[in-house]
């Protein structure tokens, strides 16, 4: 399966005509079912800033040298929103931990830092919930540095407590034993 | 300075898989000898961590927003080869497990961010520290983001030589060098100096929680 996203990936970016990348997105979001609104919503939104920012200054400055290619801003536009909309239908089905299997050491590294990853993601999100469920007023500049400061140093304490205790459970099992 | 999917050429992105499958080879070798049972978790943790730390916006006067990465700091704790291997598990967690970044530009992501930003902030640091700590960990952070801004501008900016039709259309990123340098350095000097900021406090608060060993 990750063979066969990769050489997807592959063969995408080798393609260069419009009518076979939009027949590639139908196909891509055929496969993904009932999901695929919902890929195709967040893949938008996901390359909004940058495909915009790229296609606004591109058409600035080459309505300057009056060589504007419409050619150019649909194959862009069109390789990435597809090329992303696939990577979020393959992280749905595909397992990056078998990607790493040849490591054991990697596989562990990987389990442990994508766990740790989504709980501090989890508890960062209650910050900036409980910012935004105490301020009648939207928080000034000052408030917020104090709370992304207050966030990370307690997201840095939490990660190095969860980290001695890791130690002491892998050891205790005898991960470490040869 | 994380690159999207779609905008590097597959003359460019394949061979920069085939040197970072090497380094990463390299990579896991390196840490596969420094890992105890100690520092294994530590540095689990620490990749969560960078991952996290690089999703919580830092405002800027004017309302905008830059994000730290933590490289420079994964760097100066853990080494340049270790923060590498960091840097890449970060961005393939961002990749294949949340969707964010772009699996066609993670070697060049991992390359920049990782191997270069590593490198660099952990060279910084110790070619420095002597003389001053602080400055040193400072100039860390900070090169830890330049460089790697640099070298994405220049890949990005080779874009339009590389891969382009016959009447000069662009096929991936549409800039060259003149727009990509300035385009990504200037903003990223900004980033730079927060992150400077952010390696010498980080630095302390690690030093301070690992009661007082330093790197």
């Amino acid at each position: 399966m990750l063979g066969l996203y990769l050489s997807a990936v592959v063969a995408i970016t080798m393609v260069h005509d419009l009518g076979a990348l939009a027949a590639t997105l139908a196909g891509v979001l055929a496969l993904a079912g009932r999901e695929a609104l919902r890929l195709l919503r967040r893949a938008l939104l996901t390359v909004a800033l940058f495909n915009g920012v790229v296609t606004a200054t591109y058409l600035a400055l080459a309505a300057v040298d009056g060589r504007v290619s419409w050619y150019y801003v649909g194959l862009i536009n069109l390789r990435v929103v597809l090329l992303t909309t696939l990577t979020f239908l393959a992280a749905a089905r595909i397992d990056p931990f078998r990607a790493l299997a040849f490591s054991p050491t990697l596989t562990y590294l990987l389990s442990l830092a994508s766990s740790q990853a989504l709980a501090l993601r989890r508890t960062f999100e209650d910050f900036r919930l409980a910012l935004r469920s105490r301020s009648p007023t939207p928080p000034g500049l000052r408030d917020r540095y104090r709370h992304s400061a207050a966030a990370a140093s307690y997201l840095i304490q939490k990660a190095l407590a969860d980290a001695g205790e890791t130690a002491y459970t892998l050891r205790s099992r005898g991960f470490f034993d040869d | 300075m994380h690159v999207p999917d779609g905008f590097i050429a597959p003359q460019v992105y394949l061979p920069l898989y085939g040197v970072a499958a090497g380094f990463w080879a390299y990579g896991a070798r390196r840490l596969r000898e420094r890992l105890d049972e100690e520092t294994l978790p530590y540095l689990a943790v620490l990749t969560g961590l960078a991952f996290v730390l690089s999703t919580v916006a830092i405002p800027l006067p004017g309302g905008t927003t830059v994000h730290a990465a933590g490289v420079g700091l994964l760097a100066v704790v853990f080494g340049a080869w270790t923060a590498f291997m960091a840097v890449s598990v970060v961005l393939l967690m961002q990749a294949m497990l949340f969707g964010e970044g772009g699996i066609t530009a993670l070697p060049l992501n991992a390359l920049a961010m990782g191997l270069v930003g590593g490198a660099a902030a952990w060279s910084a640091f110790r070619g420095l520290r002597r003389w001053t700590e602080r400055g040193a960990l400072f100039l860390a952070g900070l090169l830890s983001v330049l460089l790697p801004a640099l070298l994405v501008a220049l890949v990005l900016g080779i874009q339009p030589l590389i891969a382009h039709r016959a009447d000069g259309t662009p096929l991936f990123f549409p800039f060259g060098l003149s727009v990509t340098v300035p385009a990504l350095l200037l903003p990223h000097l900004l980033v730079g100096l927060g992150e400077g900021v952010l390696t010498v406090l980080g630095y302390d608060f690690v030093h301070r929680l690992r009661g007082g060993q330093r790197a």
